[in-house]
């Protein structure tokens, strides 16, 4: 049976897919914010039919992960499922197959690529000597221009396409445009050693002792990856600790 | 030998599967082995978008169970992945894994399924396929990642048992 | 009072860090420029919160917590910063920050715990939509109040570490910030590699070296 979903019950599922990861769990994960998401949707799609209204707020409960930004994906084509009247067997498949790709798109895409990008761009201006308040401001614009993009992109994309939309998925081609910006990343990363070798607070000022310690810190990095983190920054707080404790005795 | 690894895993091709596993043994293709899915070319598109630039197959148990020793025998290196152990069971009766390693990777949802691991829920039904695959000359362990520790298949069964009683 | 504040700032950014919007305020740089507006510092602010961003920008929520938590991290060490003169003060507050940052993490671990009980069971028929609301929107609470009392407690056990720093500090402050950089140059290594390496990104990345230093002497 087909149902009508009114503009007001689109709207406020996308505006709470923001809140999706407020129940964050180890048991569904986003499952109840997933439910949390459809309600009003849900509620006027069913309003009238309380068996049928708890059976699909039951099957939106489930386990769901996916990445938060690329939720609203599957949370616009879950809606679209439910007002088509789909099997419900097909929602909870569709739910099944469609959250490991959007976990690994959007961790490859947000987490690996923008996010970074955004940040280290924002750090190298404000070493080239740009004021901190203006340093934030760029990376809050940037970096969240892109941000409610994906999401509404994403929504709007799931909301036309329903269980289909691995195909628009695929023409879009995410994972490509993951790897470009990879590189321009890679750039701006660039930019910021040379700001922070060269920069009035960088290591210029500090010494050459500091920068050759900083120099084989990133190496470390560069050939040994996350394991080097956290040896890195015990080590800075060790010598910052002896410092203190050395200052006191002394 | 070049099915790399054969895999349960409800979730098929995702991020454990693709980085944790693909990245150490470099496949050249994932073959999903599940009557349904190859079937649907919807649920297929949504599981190839994960897989990065590797191909996907997909079959249904009949045509793997036919296909099989060509996969193994191929120079293409592949993981062989089923979201059920029932479909996995297929594949193996009549030794046709005989020596090779079957992978529990990850199962929750499932009727009358209970913890065994936090990644791994297994029914009576699951615990019945695996012993058919071991005696049928299979290796049956649990390892979510290559580098977490792996459990044998007496030990699961004994803290199934526990679970369930 | 100042400690209210910190504290409801430190509460609100925690939001931001997983449960609300992802709008990034959580991010070092943010909340150290935040912080430092609200305790009429913004310079410290800022030079706390650029050293911190560096530690963290290889830090992602990646399925499980944050360590450590960024947010949490930045309010305590600016806070901290701001409590005396000694030239160790920024550099030491910045290492109570990151210690503190883990124990902020770990909190975020034990209420994803908490939630695990707390949110409706799927296939209940006891779970209404009042109840979906109510444990989404608690655990929302929740995570709030985490926030606000994780930085709460982490302001002063900060500022009493920071204020009981006595005697003489051996670095100049240039030499504290290069100290401090010494870690960050970890993360930015890491970064590259996450990226594809050395050897794949050699180009643009070179590149942008030399560009990076002509616009850090002549902008």
């Amino acid at each position: 049976m087909r149902r009508a979903l009114t503009r007001s019950a689109v709207a406020s599922a996308f505006m709470r897919s923001f809140l999706i990861q407020g129940s964050w769990n180890y048991h569904t994960m986003l499952g109840s914010g997933f439910a949390f998401s459809m309600l009003p949707a849900l509620k006027s799609l069913y309003g009238s039919e309380p068996d049928a209204m708890d059976a699909a707020v039951q099957r939106h409960l489930e386990h769901f992960n996916a990445h938060p930004y690329l939720a609203g994906v599957a949370l616009g084509a879950a809606l679209k499922l439910e007002a088509e009247g789909a099997d419900p067997e097909l929602v909870r498949r569709f739910k099944l197959a469609v959250r490991g790709p959007l976990g690994s798109l959007g961790d490859g895409l947000v987490w690996a690529a923008w996010l970074p990008g955004a940040s280290v761009l924002a750090l190298a201006l404000y070493w080239m000597g740009l004021p901190g308040w203006w340093a934030a401001a760029v990376f809050l614009v940037v970096y969240n221009v892109g941000h409610i993009g994906l999401r509404f992109w994403g929504f709007r994309v799931g909301l036309s396409e329903g269980q289909l939309v691995g195909r628009r998925l695929e023409r879009a081609n995410l994972a490509r445009w993951t790897e470009r910006l990879k590189g321009g990343v890679a750039l701006l990363v660039g930019l910021l050693v040379g700001a922070l070798l060269a920069g009035d607070g960088g290591l210029a000022a500090s010494g050459v002792l500091w920068t050759v310690l900083a120099a084989c810190a990133f190496l470390a990095g560069l050939i040994i990856g996350h394991r080097a983190w956290r040896p890195a920054a015990v080590t800075v707080v060790a010598a910052i600790t002896i410092l203190a404790a050395v200052g006191a005795l002394g | 030998m070049s099915i790399v690894l054969y895999r349960v895993d409800e979730r098929l091709i995702h991020g454990q599967v693709v980085i944790g596993w693909g990245h150490q043994l470099r496949p050249d293709r994932y073959i999903v082995v599940d009557d349904e899915l190859s079937a649907s070319e919807w649920e297929q598109d949504l599981y190839r978008l994960g897989s990065g630039d590797v191909d996907v197959l997909f079959s249904t148990a009949d045509e793997a169970r036919d296909r099989l020793p060509e996969w193994q025998a191929s120079k293409l290196r592949s993981i062989l992945l089923t979201r059920e152990t029932s479909t996995m069971r297929r594949l193996a009766e009549g030794r046709l894994m005989d020596g090779e390693h079957v992978n529990l990777g990850g199962l929750r949802h499932g009727p009358g399924r209970a913890e065994v691991l936090t990644y791994l829920h297994l029914n009576d039904d699951d615990v019945r396929d695996l012993e058919a695959m071991a005696a049928a000359g299979v290796d049956v362990t649990a390892r979510d990642l290559p580098d977490a520790h792996k459990v044998s298949l007496e030990t699961l069964s004994k803290s199934r048992w526990k679970s369930s009683s | 009072m100042e400690i209210i504040q910190l504290s409801l700032l430190g509460g609100l950014l925690a939001l931001d860090g997983t449960s609300v919007g992802q709008f990034m305020f959580s991010r070092p740089l943010v909340a150290g420029a935040l912080v430092g507006w609200l305790l009429g510092d913004p310079l410290t602010g800022v030079a706390v919160g650029t050293i911190l961003e560096l530690y963290l920008l290889v830090s992602f929520p990646t399925g499980g917590s944050r360590f450590p938590e960024g947010a949490t991290a930045t309010v305590v060490a600016v806070a901290a910063t701001a409590v005396t003169d000694s030239a160790g003060a920024l550099p030491l507050a910045v290492a109570v920050g990151l210690v503190w940052g883990q124990l902020a993490g770990l909190s975020v671990t034990l209420m994803r715990q908490l939630n695990s009980r707390l949110v409706p069971e799927p296939g209940q028929r006891s779970s209404s939509p009042r109840d979906i609301w109510t444990a989404h929107l608690g655990a929302v609470l929740v995570d709030f109040a985490r926030g606000a009392l994780v930085t709460f407690l982490g302001v002063i056990v900060g500022r009493a570490i920071v204020g009981g720093l006595q005697g003489p500090w051996a670095l100049s402050p240039a030499g504290s910030v290069g100290l401090l950089l010494v870690g960050g140059a970890a993360s930015v290594g890491i970064l590259l590699r996450d990226l594809g390496g050395f050897r794949r990104r050699r180009t643009v990345f070179v590149a942008g070296v030399a560009l990076g230093i002509i616009g850090a002497r002549f902008l």
